[in-house]
């Protein structure tokens, strides 16, 4: 296998960077996300970030078009959707598995043109995991932590090297330009550690079917706040809503994400709330996740990554309720 | 505290059997040995699930508020700043003192939940900020208390370092600092639905329409959402810090919330909020001898 | 261009919170009176400087303004006895608020002006403009996101 040292990994980065936009997992103030490479980032290679990566190809706040407004008229005027050639480096499989969740809602029925121009121009090279967090539990989803869906290059953390392996015709490309920088070993790549969470999802989707009226969820919603951190931090989450901003005769249309946890999220033009109450935006945002985009998309709308179970101010724990769903009767 | 669980739940018993209240609002243990979570008990045989231990660090006060317009009876169990969170909401009239039933428990100060995630089971776990600054470990309104008092030496008087410090930079250096950190808010209103001095039914920030705030994330928006709600619980924020624990991007909100109540000690003299719920807000009256800056 | 160019030509953008009855009177007599002052305010008439929530003054600097001005009835002559009482204590707090946060003090500014001093009206107007002048325009909390 094709491996640098750890210590050398910026060599890479600044080789790649000539060519890309190099994003990369990083500290952020008090937090670690995925961010522009440059001389200052503080790297985290060693565990995988709080927040995903979800905002470079969906971006929070994205503006879709102006709009000036005229007494009788109004122009509409196209924006050009940002980014050229980038790549990120050092996404972990749970965040690939997400990537290929917002495909299928972005891409298949029907194509978003926002997501598309950022997803066609990014390149992706995985990062493999040696040591689960205590929240970790991608295995559970069925993930392989060391083999990522649809990267181009798949790297693997061998302790104090990094080897990387093409995947994809791009992914040899991307090899090939940085080859020079990187010696041929024999090598073993170590085995994942034991994870601390481990729940078995199989029969799950199908059963949820028959659960929307049970009682579970008023037990289970009851503690919740009906904050968004929970969907803010999910890799899968999608939901968005559109505004604007109007200053005098111009405008600006966006789109910016949305939570299903909110009151506002379904809130009816003429007062009335299909939601309700905290029971409802709970129980939708489970059904969800291991129910309606299974029967949609045939696959679950959570790779394990953990996050949620992290940042949660109560600690809703999606791997104890489908643990729950299971023990239903 | 294994002995005081016991007694907790037993106290739970009794008050569901007599009726005393329909539901028990407490902690239980949660899905790892780090957290304990709020748990609602209604049925006398579910007892068993509560638990008390240094990780109940959740206020459980804003939970009264779901049971505002419910019928009967709410048993609660409070350290001291989930009884000045119960406090608060009586003042404010959102909760009717004769509705609830407060059990007391004297807090020996809660270790942080993140910190022994790092540091794993066997490491010595510090304790939360809020709880290494608290000065009401006591809870100061209850109906039943249970174990012994005095768990915990309460902290001498408040600390304002933090603000003094920030005090000390100039304009520009203050505004990075705060800007740079609100930039990373996600405004997921965390910090705002675990609040005890929140009670609004209606938040300005759930009324994209209204036009005051759009729901586009950046630093300016993030600031006014911080500002605004800073001082919106200005005068009413009991210092629980549950808005500082609960962000998920760890910035730092009680910076804004202590400044006020140090502005409000020394201008309008010393104040501690959810004390007193009967006492007047200091920014809910005046007085003539305010002092005048403004001639 | 650089967050500390001051382009040119600029003036100063400055929101006056004016209650009613005092403040906006007293505007209304500088101006009879023929006292001029800078033409750098724009005057937004409250029932009260009760009335001024903290969030105007926010969304006034979100929304470009360089700085703020709340104006009202002295203590002891609120039209409704004691409003500007609780003005008092609340800017008290609220512009400790700004200041902390890295809003130059003088951008967020209280002054009791009554129905009767037209001049001091005008020597305020122009102490406060003179002052943001002098710090140039304001950038901090600004939402210019919406500009291209």
């Amino acid at each position: 296998m094709l491996v640098i040292q750890k210590t050398k990994i910026k060599e890479i980065l600044d080789t790649l960077a000539k060519e890309y936009k190099v994003i990369v997992p990083a500290k952020d103030g008090d937090t670690s996300k995925f961010i522009p490479y440059g001389d200052n980032t503080e790297m985290l290679l060693e565990e995988n970030v709080q927040l995903p990566p979800k905002d470079v190809f969906f971006p929070q706040t994205e503006k879709m078009y102006k709009f000036k407004s005229k007494k009788n008229t109004m122009e509409i005027e196209n924006l050009p959707i940002e980014g050229g050639k980038q790549l990120i480096f050092g996404i972990r499989s749970c965040d690939m598995k997400s990537l290929d969740c917002l495909d299928q809602v972005f891409l298949t029925k029907g194509t978003d043109e926002f997501y598309k121009e950022k997803r066609d121009k990014t390149a992706l090279i995985a990062l493999s995991c040696t040591k689960p967090k205590e929240t970790c539990f991608c295995t559970s989803m069925g993930l392989d932590p060391q083999k990522a869906v649809g990267a181009d290059v798949q790297a693997y953390d061998l302790g104090d090297k990094i080897g990387f392996e093409a995947i994809t015709e791009q992914g040899k490309k991307i090899i090939a330009s940085i080859e020079g920088q990187l010696s041929e070993e024999s090598v073993v790549v170590p085995k994942f550690g034991e994870f601390k969470i481990n729940v078995d999802v199989e029969g799950v989707p199908e059963k949820l079917k028959g659960m929307f009226e049970s009682p579970m969820w008023d037990d289970i919603s009851r503690k919740c706040l009906n904050c968004g951190a929970c969907t803010y931090v999910c890799p899968t989450c999608h939901c968005f809503d559109i505004s604007q901003e109007v200053r005098g005769e111009d405008g600006v249309k966006y789109r910016c994400w949305d939570s299903c946890m909110f009151g506002e999220y379904t809130q009816m033009a003429g007062g009335h709330n299909p939601r309700p109450t905290k029971k409802e935006r709970v129980r939708n945002r489970f059904m969800h996740k291991l129910n309606y985009f299974v029967e949609r998309y045939n696959m679950l709308l959570c790779t394990g990554c953990g996050r949620c179970i992290n940042v949660c101010p109560v600690n809703m724990d999606i791997t104890a309720i489908i643990k729950q769903v299971k023990e239903a009767e | 505290m294994e002995k005081l669980t016991q007694e907790i739940r037993k106290t739970a018993k009794e008050i569901l059997e007599k009726g005393q209240a329909n539901v028990v609002i407490g902690w239980e243990k949660g899905s790892a040995w780090y957290i304990s979570t709020p748990v609602f008990i209604d049925k006398a045989e579910d007892v068993e699930r509560l638990v008390w231990d240094e990780y109940c660090v959740n206020n459980l006060a804003k939970y009264l508020l779901d049971y505002k317009t419910v019928e009967g009876k709410v048993a609660i169990f409070v350290k001291g700043c989930d009884a000045r969170g119960v406090n608060r909401l009586i003042q404010d009239k959102q909760v009717d003192r004769e509705k609830v039933l407060i059990v007391g428990l004297s807090c020996p100060g809660m270790k942080d939940e993140k910190k022994a995630k790092e540091l794993g089971k066997n490491a010595e776990i510090p304790l939360v900020k809020k709880c290494q600054e608290c000065r009401y470990p006591e809870p100061i309104i209850f109906d039943i208390f249970l174990g012994e008092k005095g768990k915990k030496e309460p902290a001498k008087g408040k600390d304002f370092s933090d603000i003094k410090a920030i005090e000390k930079m100039s304009s520009d250096e203050k505004y990075d600092f705060f800007s740079e950190n609100y930039d990373r808010c996600l405004r997921c209103y965390a910090c705002r639905n675990v609040c005890p001095a929140c009670s609004c039914r209606e938040c300005i920030f759930d009324q994209s329409k209204s036009g005051w705030l759009g729901k586009a994330n950046n630093a300016s928006n993030n600031m006014f959402f911080g500002i605004t709600r800073a001082l919106h619980v200005a005068g009413r924020c009991i210092e629980c810090g549950e808005c500082e624990r609960v962000c998920p991007v760890n910035i730092p909100i009680m910076l804004l919330n202590k400044k006020i109540i140090q502005d409000i000690d020394t201008l309008f003299g010393d104040y501690d909020a959810g004390l007193d719920p009967e006492g007047k807000l200091p920014l809910g009256g005046f007085e003539y001898s305010d002092p005048e800056e403004f001639m | 261009m650089s967050i500390n160019e001051v382009p040119q030509n600029w003036e100063p953008k400055i929101l006056v919170f004016a209650c009613n009855w005092c403040t906006y009177a007293g505007a209304d007599l500088t101006g009879l009176g023929r006292l001029q002052y800078p033409p750098n305010i724009r005057i937004l008439k409250v029932p009260c400087s009760g009335r001024v929530n903290p969030q105007f003054v926010v969304k006034a600097f979100q929304r470009g303004i360089d700085g703020v001005l709340v104006a009202g009835c002295h203590p002891g002559d609120c039209h409704y006895s004691t409003g500007n009482y609780f003005t008092r204590r609340r800017f008290l707090i609220m512009n400790r608020m700004m200041e902390y946060i890295g809003i130059e003090p003088q951008r967020m500014q209280n002054k009791w002006i009554s129905a009767a001093e037209a001049p001091k009206f005008q020597q305020v107007i122009t102490e406060v403009t003179e002052e943001i002048r002098a710090l140039g325009p304001n950038r901090k909390l600004r939402d210019d996101q919406w500009k291209n």
